[in-house]
């Protein structure tokens, strides 16, 4: 659900200057505290990986179905003697490397395939419009399903593109709706009788006001993205090679730990997903609130 | 004239929805490096199964059209969907896709029947009273902020926990499956009892999550609404409290409630698909899941165009139908955006 996230469309959102937008940003307490989050969970992440080294992540370095607290694998072994801290580690970053890239890849697609459809408008709009539809209507996770079944053995950039290879179509038709409605007011009228050339005024004037809106909906794709991978991964579909919080599951539930009752197998990193949910959901409003004034005056 | 010219708009945006995916769903495989007989057999043999002999393959290939060209093999390939063909099941193999299709769409269609409804209406409820009230009940508003957290939550991680505590940690559900193996279907009462408690978790599990995000958005739908004039008007005429609420602000927030459900329905698919593989449910999604697992191609092939032709003609209908309960959406206006 965590894509169905509604979206203001139409209504264009005042210019703000590049540093009223970072003082906006920095006093707005839930795009704060989900930013702080978020970083703690990445640079703990990392660190840890480096502390650990990369032998920590062989399977066999503990002995099997270690119990929270035991001494060198604090959050436990796996059934294969796996350190779970070990692969926290690894899974913290690459799920987030997920979302980086396929939120990059689908807003900066579609926002351009939206701004270009909107403003040039024509045969190549209607086109467009048709396929935007059609993206919209199909469950992408079932195209994902067909790609990731045939292209086994990826990793996980491999998988983030795929995946952001079908986010497109969302930016693709608020940006779109959002030009229409820029492209009759007077400024932009203003810039085409001056004689500015297409790809000026799509930059210089239509760009800046596109911006805060496909900043929260960056944030906002990035969620998704994540949620689709790991969704795969518990179908089966996610890398076997690289270790992300969805393949953490994935093991968790293939080798039977919910039954066995290793919780601290499978309840780590569905906890590590859910603060990350939450820690992006946080950065996602406060972005929105900023982006939007109508939102930040109701509080 | 402007509805025949949105009805045909919105059909184009259908069959393009169709066609487009069987067309993906025909050139992927054809699109990753090999032939698809070859990495079937490949990915056989590499699960300690028969490569089988040259011979056999250039038969296969044969029986199979593979020794067509592509867009010969599409045409043929279409011919045999409009039949309802989609082929036989390489795991399970005298079964064809159609088969396992039909044995899993009722459980997929009855899981998700039922857990929309409930949650879309409870939520729309909830949402509503709450949204209604504002903030003068504490124990109400405190719902807002675990309405959010459950919809932050995607379906499967919710799922997982249920499964640990209420068929593992205190066994009183059961763990797997949509009826106790060895039981007979039948239409008595024990056996429908034993659906609906093998039922319950996958659904709970979906109702919570989708609970909170029809809640959410159904309050926010009714705090606008309540700053409408006809609001103030009706306020003003003397009208009783209850009247004002369900007549007046209820049914005008419900409206894009309901458009809301249309354009959400491609996640609910997706986020059933990945919790019935959690709770072992035996539809569509766990068909694929299991299809994955054994390589069977034609399976999840067939599953997956079944699950979009469905999405696109359930779209359609929608399309057709929300203006028509929702006056304020123009049908010019609509194909316009």
């Amino acid at each position: 659900m965590a894509g169905a996230i509604p979206i203001e469309t139409g209504i264009a959102p005042a210019v703000l200057e590049t540093r009223s937008v970072g003082r906006l940003l920095s006093s707005n307490r839930k795009f704060v505290v989900g930013g702080v989050i978020f970083l703690t969970l990445l640079i703990v992440a990392l660190v840890g990986g480096i502390v650990l080294g990369p032998l920590a992540l062989r399977s066999g370095v503990f002995p099997p179905r270690l119990g929270v607290g035991a001494p060198g694998a604090i959050l436990g072994t796996t059934s294969l003697g796996q350190n779970i801290l070990a692969q926290l580690t690894q899974a913290i970053p690459n799920s987030m490397l997920v979302g980086l890239l396929a939120a990059t890849i689908g807003t900066v697609v579609g926002g351009l395939l939206g701004l270009f459809s909107g403003y040039f408008g024509g045969k190549l709009d209607a086109a467009l419009r048709v396929l935007i539809d059609v993206f919209l209507a199909v469950p992408s996770l079932l195209f994902l399903i067909l790609i990731s079944s045939l292209l086994r053995g990826l990793g996980v950039p491999a998988i983030a593109v795929i995946i952001g290879a079908f986010a497109w179509a969302w930016p693709a038709r608020a940006v779109r709706s959002q030009v229409l409605s820029l492209k009759e007011r007077p400024f932009v009228q203003v810039g085409m009788l001056s004689g500015l050339s297409g790809v000026e005024i799509v930059w210089g004037e239509l760009m800046p006001h596109l911006l805060p809106w496909l900043g929260a909906n960056f944030i906002n794709a990035f969620i998704a993205a994540i949620l689709t991978e790991s969704g795969l991964s518990i179908l089966g579909l996610g890398s076997q090679r690289d270790m992300t919080l969805g393949m953490m599951i994935f093991w968790a539930l293939n080798y039977g730990a919910l039954l066995q009752n290793l919780w601290w197998w499978w309840l780590t990193p569905v906890i590590a997903l859910i603060v990350l949910f939450l820690a992006l959901y946080l950065v996602h409003l406060g972005l929105d609130e900023v982006a939007n004034p109508r939102l930040r005056t109701q509080g | 004239m402007i509805f025949w010219r949105y009805v045909y708009e919105r059909l184009i945006i259908c069959i393009a929805t169709v066609v487009i995916s069987v067309t993906i769903v025909f050139f992927a495989p054809r699109l990753v490096p090999g032939d698809p007989l070859g990495a079937v057999t490949l990915k056989l043999s590499q699960m300690g199964g028969n490569r089988g002999s040259p011979e056999l393959v250039a038969e296969y290939s044969r029986r199979f059209g593979l020794d067509k060209s592509p867009v010969e093999q599409y045409v043929a390939y279409l011919r045999q969907l409009a039949q309802g063909d989609m082929g036989y099941s390489i795991a399970s193999f005298p079964s064809t896709v159609g088969d396992l299709l039909k044995g899993a769409i009722p459980w997929t269609i009855g899981l998700m029947l039922v857990t929309t409804v409930i949650s879309w209406s409870l939520g729309s409820i909830i949402g509503g009273v709450v949204g209604w009230t504002g903030g003068r009940s504490p124990l109400l508003q405190a719902l807002v902020p675990i309405a959010l957290v459950l919809y932050t939550i995607p379906y499967y991680i919710l799922a997982i926990v249920l499964v640990f505590l209420l068929a593992f940690y205190w066994p009183i559900f059961p763990l797997t499956g949509a009826y106790t193996i060895g039981a007979q279907p039948s239409l008595t009462p024990g056996f429908i009892f034993d659906i609906i408690h093998h039922a319950a978790l996958p659904a709970l599990s979906i109702v919570l999550v989708s609970l909170g995000w029809w809640f959410l958005s159904m309050r926010s739908l009714i705090v606008s609404v309540k700053g409408e004039d006809y609001m103030t008007w009706a306020e003003a005429k003397g009208l009783p409290r209850g009247r004002i609420f369900w007549g007046y602000a209820f049914r005008n927030a419900l409206l894009p409630q309901a458009t809301g459900l249309a354009l959400s329905l491609g996640h609910i698919v997706g986020g059933q698909l990945v919790t019935e593989t959690i709770f072992g449910y035996p539809g569509l999604g766990y068909l694929i899941f299991n299809s994955i697992k054994t390589l069977d191609f034609p399976v999840i092939q067939g599953s997956i165009l079944l699950i979009i032709v469905s999405v696109a003609i359930v779209n359609f209908v929608l399309d057709l139908i929300y203006p028509l309960i929702d006056p304020r959406i123009r049908y010019g206006a609509v194909a316009r955006s």
